[in-house]
C-alpha cells in the first residue's frame, strides 16, 4: 500500500514538473503580446488593417526608379536603382557606372535623351545642310 | 550652235565656283591606349564668337550616350538630326580614325574652330578635348588631346 502511494506521488510530481511549464508557455501575458485569437476574431481585425504594398523583389527600396513610380509587377529584374554618376539615369545592374552602359546592351534608357532615334549612319543619307559641307563626295571613314 | 555654246559656257561658269567652294578634308584622330571601351567622339564647329555652327562627324551610333559628349550635347540638345549622315562607329583605344569630308572652303581662315568632345564608358567625360582653329596654315599640324586623344590632324 505504501509502495503504491509512493508511486502515485512520484507520477504526480513528474507530471506536474513537465506539464506546468508546457501549459505556461501556451499563455502569453498581455503585457508582452497579443493572445492568440480565434479564427473569427482574426478575420474581423484584418478588415481594419491598412492595405500593405508587397513586392517579391525586396530590393527596390526607394521605389522611385527611372523617374517613375514602380507599378505592380513592374520590376522583377534586381535593379538596385543606382544612378549613373553623370547621366542621372538608372540602369540595370550597372551600379552607378560613369558612362551608363548596360552589360546587356538592351537599349533601355531613362535619361534626357531617352526615346530619341539613333542618327542615320554615314552614307545612308546626305550630311546635314549646316553650311559646312559641299555638295560633293559622301564622307569616307576608315579606322586603323 | 551659237546658243548651245552659250549654254555650255554658262553652265560651266555656274558649276566651277561650286566645285571650287568645297574640298576634301581628312580628319585624323589617334586615340591613346586608355584601356577602356570604344570612345564616342563628337566633331563640331563654332564660329568666332564661340557659337555652335554645326557638326562634322559623330563617332558612336547610340544617341542615348550622346549626353556624355557634354559640350556638343549642350549646344545641340542631343538633336540627332545634327549628325544624320555623318555618324560612324565608336573608336577603340589605340586606334586611329580617318574621316574624309567634303568641306566648304569658307570654313578656313574665317574664325571657325573645330572641337572634339570625347566620352568612354566607365571613364570620365572629356568635353572640348581638342580645340583647333580651322586655317589653311594649320593643316597637317598635330594637336594633342588631354585624355583620350593622342593627336589630331586635319589635311586638305
Amino acid at each position: 500500500m505504501t509502495k503504491t502511494l509512493a508511486l502515485l506521488m512520484a507520477a504526480t510530481a513528474l507530471t506536474a514538473a513537465v506539464g506546468f511549464p508546457a501549459w505556461s508557455s501556451m499563455r502569453i501575458p498581455a503585457a508582452v503580446g497579443h493572445e492568440i485569437q480565434s479564427g473569427d476574431q482574426a478575420d474581423r481585425s484584418q478588415q481594419n488593417l491598412p492595405l500593405t504594398r508587397v513586392s517579391d523583389d525586396d530590393d527596390d527600396r526607394g521605389f522611385f526608379v527611372s523617374n517613375r513610380w514602380l507599378r505592380w509587377g513592374d520590376d522583377d529584374d534586381d535593379d538596385h536603382g543606382h544612378r549613373s554618376a553623370s547621366s542621372g539615369r538608372y540602369a540595370d545592374d550597372d551600379h552607378g557606372r560613369r558612362h551608363g552602359h548596360d552589360d546587356d546592351d538592351d537599349d533601355d534608357c531613362y535619361g534626357r535623351n531617352c526615346g530619341a532615334a539613333n542618327p542615320a549612319p554615314a552614307g545612308s543619307v546626305a550630311p546635314p545642310s549646316n553650311g559646312l559641307f559641299g555638295d560633293g563626295a559622301a564622307p569616307k571613314v576608315q579606322v586603323n | 550652235m551659237k546658243s548651245l555654246l552659250s549654254a555650255l559656257v554658262l553652265t560651266t561658269a555656274l558649276t566651277l565656283p561650286g566645285l571650287a567652294m568645297a574640298r576634301p578634308v581628312t580628319l585624323t584622330t589617334k586615340l591613346t591606349n586608355y584601356g577602356g571601351d570604344g570612345a564616342y567622339l563628337a566633331f563640331y564647329v563654332t564660329d568666332s564668337k564661340g557659337a555652335y555652327v554645326g557638326s562634322l562627324w559623330m563617332a558612336g551610333g547610340k544617341s542615348k550616350y550622346y549626353q556624355h559628349l557634354i559640350d556638343w550635347y549642350r549646344a545641340t540638345g542631343g538633336n540627332t538630326a545634327q549628325v544624320n549622315g555623318i555618324t560612324g562607329a565608336s573608336v577603340g583605344a589605340g586606334r586611329t580614325l580617318n574621316v574624309t569630308l567634303d568641306l566648304a572652303d569658307a570654313l578656313f581662315d574665317a574664325g571657325y574652330t573645330l572641337h572634339i568632345d570625347a566620352a568612354v564608358e566607365n571613364m570620365r567625360e572629356s568635353p572640348n578635348e581638342i580645340s583647333v582653329p580651322l586655317t589653311q596654315g594649320g593643316a597637317g599640324k598635330a594637336t594633342s588631346g588631354r585624355r583620350y586623344i593622342q593627336s589630331f590632324t586635319y589635311k586638305m
